[in-house]
């Protein structure tokens, strides 16, 4: 069934718990097991309805693009459903299809991530093909130019929309050549270079289980999976080497301007900075203060100025894009070319107030509340117990995490909004991107230079 | 407006009202289908009332859905119905602006609402423990409406129109062919409005559609999760039983005159890659070849061995993506809508003959017995796999009543069960044809201001190279 036109009213939510007691959270039961190849497995017992949720995750997202090959994880994850040794592409897709399960793979920043998801009666099944797509991935010639040629131009065709091109090449900015510094899917120049030696070579040296981590989550029994996926994945033995951590992005005095001419009525803007991993310590404190400045939907300081007092635009958020490596920090909005420089100074305000004044305690006791009382909406379904699971693991937040989590947001104080807030933004030292129809916008100098 | 909508009726939601003495419960029979542990009633205000425990995790979903959307709208006055679903976060008599959003999200709860061309759903996500706050609220906002800032909220969907549409080449193709398959049911404008119909509501227009729409006589309430239901209706009841109803909403005439051959829109547009859309008119679940037209929409897009898949992207490589869509459960007959984007450098020409080649296939051959399980299959795969969602759940109840009985869900997979190849190879010879169809052609004009006479570039400004995607 497909949806209609639909409109939505923007809200740029989060979830959490009320702070009097603990909120309750879905009984995960999660249960943690090292497979014999060395992979991490997480399994969360869920047996009301007929259905597994299976993610499996692996060192071989886009910061492990070398230089030059931008697009090579991302190339390579959807290569590996295309036939195994056995099987035709087409065999395979008919028959995943038939059984109504989804099995694919997919490259993000830091991980690619194979997927399933299949009715209880079909998961062996479903396994077994995902399995082989990994194990034995047939990554013939043709098949590989098919699929190049497909990504191409599926990136030929995000570049029309004007969000996607300030978001890409405001990472550009922000982080050169290093291995955030581009999406995920690549450039269109550089995936039509890649050949089908890359991507073997890619799968080859970075398809390993040992750095492997496993979440399933669904109709099944925790030694039962541990034992089908050790058969099924055994090949995948071996591990990555770690990659050195990059440099985070330096802080460059200035406002500095990237503006880009599109026949367009809204201007896109993205503006921000170096962020933070999501190790640092002061991850939570940053989640409190970005949901009072931009993180909380309607409850947020840059809805209420920009949306609601000022009806510029329809959507506008910040947030921090904390991963394995130091992300950044952007506020993104869309609003008519004339409103842009009116938007773009609305927001560096903002920046700059809330390094001012502390935050009021009812904007600290509202937003700690979200963040703690709607926990338990992230685990309301298998793909988001799935999805927690593999974040425990990856960021090494501990199997007690739901537990902790709490009081992790609750310790923060009115200081520490403060402090973070001085520490991490830098309305003085932006990379600022505006996608627009630029006579119209007619951004002022006076904006630019303002810092 | 019309003049069958009148002023503002005198209605009062006090808190603490009872009207628990005279509620119905009647709960679903001994019917074995998803529906069976329903709980239903009917207020005396004519408020209906749904209620499904689920116990899978400690969350709630609390939906009110009024009967009213673009189909409802009057030409001149479009976007209406959404511009409305807007003003309701923006105050009652008892609520500052944007104060809802912040009370459920202060109790561990989302809240969002989205408007159709026949109903439109407010919701909350909220944890099990808080549900008593969006029941409240929901009462506060369909009793106390009082908007403040119309101008400014006005502003904010006239830039949601020009993210969603006005600069999204596909959308902007989408909402011409509807506009030209639709001659005189109001499907034929978009839900969101045309700008200069938004430009020009009022806030006495909002009040009143508010005062015709939103009675508990025209509204559903559907909540579901982990509660116990007849606390919840109770609380349901407390809340919602004492509120008083406007005037009878005015019926809806207007139908669609039988189309007569093809029609064909072009549009110029911003961009560097043609489109392509065709639209069929086929009727809604009222017809037994609803589930026959759904069977085939599987069979040309849902899975990458899907026919449209397979062909045009896989073997053929003419396009970026292509999908057939189909809603069975709009209110009116609705289209059947298959939709391209080519790649760079394919004639959209092609694109269109070989989506001909594969409508013309459908009518010709019956599918076969693989290919029509293969559907079905999927079908009932992504069922269950819906009822993970209890959003999704609340969603399908509201839905299924709005078109006249929740228990319809529980007849729909054996339903599509039921279709046979020929079902399939009729639905097709009788609704995809030529002289049914409406096509939309996106002619790209280019990204840049001057490709399409726009504005000259500002001289102060620095020009950057967009990517790649600039003078291509």
């Amino acid at each position: 069934m497909t949806v209609r036109r639909r409109l939505m009213v923007a809200a740029l939510a989060a979830i959490g718990v009320a702070l009097a007691g603990a909120p309750r959270a879905r009984a995960l039961d999660l249960k943690r097991m090292t497979l014999a190849n060395g992979a991490a497995l997480l399994v969360s017992e869920q047996h009301q309805l007929p259905m597994v949720t299976m993610e499996l995750a692996f060192d071989a997202g886009s910061r492990r693009d070398p230089a030059g090959k931008e697009g090579l994880a991302a190339l390579t994850a959807s290569c590996l459903t295309l036939g195994t040794k056995t099987l035709s592409a087409a065999q395979f897709n008919q028959k995943v299809d038939f059984m109504g399960s989804s099995a694919g793979v997919s490259a993000g920043r830091d991980y690619a991530t194979a997927s399933l998801t299949s009715l209880g009666k079909y998961e062996d099944d479903t396994l077994r093909l995902l399995a082989q797509a990994l194990t034995e991935p047939a990554l013939r010639d043709d098949e590989i130019e098919r699929k190049r040629a497909e990504r191409v131009a599926a990136i030929r065709a995000e570049e029309e929309q004007p969000g996607y091109v300030a978001a890409v090449t405001f990472g550009k900015m922000l982080y050169g050549d290093a291995p955030y510094g581009h999406p995920a899917e690549g450039y269109a120049d550089s995936v039509a270079k890649l050949t089908p030696d890359d991507v073997r070579n890619f799968y080859r040296g970075q398809y390993r289980m040992a750095n492997a981590v496993i979440a399933v989550a669904g109709d099944v029994r925790a030694e039962e999976i541990k034992a089908k996926l050790e058969k099924a994945l055994a090949p995948l033995s071996g591990a990555v080497a770690p990659q050195p951590e990059p440099p985070a992005p330096s802080v460059k005095p200035g406002l500095h301007p990237n503006l880009i001419d599109r026949n367009v009525a809204q201007a896109n803007v993205v503006l921000g900075f170096g962020g933070i991993a999501r190790s640092n310590p002061d991850y939570y404190r940053l989640l409190v203060m970005n949901y009072i400045l931009g993180g909380g939907g309607f409850a947020s300081r840059l809805m209420r100025v920009v949306r609601s007092k000022a009806g510029l635009a329809y959507s506008v958020g910040s947030g921090f894009n904390a991963g394995q490596f130091p992300g950044s920090f952007q506020a993104v909005l869309q609003t008519r070319n004339q409103s842009a420089d009116e938007a773009i100074r609305l927001v560096l305000e903002q920046l700059r107030e809330i390094q001012k004044q502390p935050v009021t305690d009812a904007e600290l006791a509202s937003a700690k509340k979200f963040l703690i009382g709607s926990f338990p909406l992230k685990l309301d379904r298998l793909s988001g117990i799935a999805s927690f699971m593999l974040q425990v693991e990856l960021y090494h937040l501990g199997l007690d995490y739901a537990d902790r989590y709490p009081k992790l947001i609750g310790e923060v104080t009115r200081d520490d909004v403060l402090a973070v807030a001085k520490q991490y933004l830098h309305p003085g030292a932006v990379d600022l991107v505006v996608v627009a129809n630029q006579h119209e916008a007619a951004i002022k100098a006076a904006t630019l230079e303002a810092h | 407006m019309n003049s069958a909508l009148s002023p503002k009726p005198n209605r009062s939601a006090c808190a603490a009202a009872l009207a628990l003495a005279v509620l119905i419960v009647v709960t679903g029979g001994a019917n074995a289908g998803v529906t069976g542990n329903v709980k239903t009633a009917r207020l005396p205000n004519g408020l209906t009332v749904l209620v499904l425990e689920n116990h899978k995790a400690p969350v709630a979903t609390f939906n009110v859905f009024y009967q009213v959307g673009s189909r409802n709208e009057q030409a001149g006055k479009t976007g209406l119905s959404h511009l409305l679903e807007h003003l309701m976060f923006r105050g009652t008599k008892k609520l500052k602006p944007e104060e809802f959003s912040n009370l459920i999200q202060e109790n561990g709860g989302m809240d969002n609402a989205f408007t159709t061309e026949d109903y439109t759903d407010y919701f909350e996500v909220i944890n099990r423990d808080h549900l008593e706050v969006p029941i409240a609220l929901e009462a506060d906002r369909m009793a106390n409406f009082e908007p403040k800032g119309f101008d400014s909220e006005k502003r904010v969907v006239m830039e949601e129109r020009r993210l969603r549409t006005d600069d999204n080449p596909e959308d902007a193709l989408d909402e011409l062919t509807h506009a030209q398959a639709y001659v005189e049911h109001p499907y034929h404008w978009p839900v969101i409005g045309w700008m200069h119909d938004v430009a020009g509501l009022t806030l006495g227009d909002a009040l009143q559609y508010h005062a015709v729409y939103y009675s508990p006589q025209n509204a559903l309430i559907v909540a579901v999760g982990d509660f116990d239901a007849n606390q919840v209706l109770k609380q349901i009841a407390g809340q919602f039983g004492s509120i008083g109803n406007g005037p009878k909403p005015p019926p809806l005439t207007q139908a669609e005159p039988a189309q007569q051959g093809e029609r064909h829109a072009v549009l110029r547009h911003a961009a560097n890659l043609p489109a392509f859309e065709e639209s069929f008119h086929v009727p809604n679940l009222k017809s037994p070849d609803a589930y026959a037209l759904e069977v085939a929409s599987e069979i040309l897009s849902d899975g990458k061995s899907s026919r449209l898949y397979k062909d045009l992207v896989v073997d053929q490589r003419m396009v970026v993506e292509v999908s057939a869509s189909y809603e069975l459960t709009s209110f009116d007959p609705p289209l059947f809508t298959i939709a391209a984007q080519a790649r760079p450098g394919v004639r959209i020409e092609d694109v269109i003959a070989e989506i001909d080649r594969q409508v013309s296939a459908l009518r010709e051959q019956p599918v076969g017995a693989e290919e029509l399980q293969k559907a079905k299959n999927l079908e009932q795969a992504e069922f269950v796999f819906g009822e993970d969602s209890i959003f999704r759940q609340a969603m399908l109840l509201g839905i299924y009543q709005m078109l006249g009985d929740y228990r319809m869900l529980d007849q729909y997979l054996a339903r599509i069960d039921r279709v046979t190849a020929g079902d399939v190879q009729r639905a097709a010879q009788k609704y995809l044809v030529g002289s049914n169809r409406t096509t939309g052609v996106l002619v790209p004009t280019g990204l840049l201001p001057h490709e399409a006479g726009g504005g000259a570039p500002g001289g102060a400004v620095r020009h950057a190279a967009a990517m790649g995607g600039a003078g291509r």
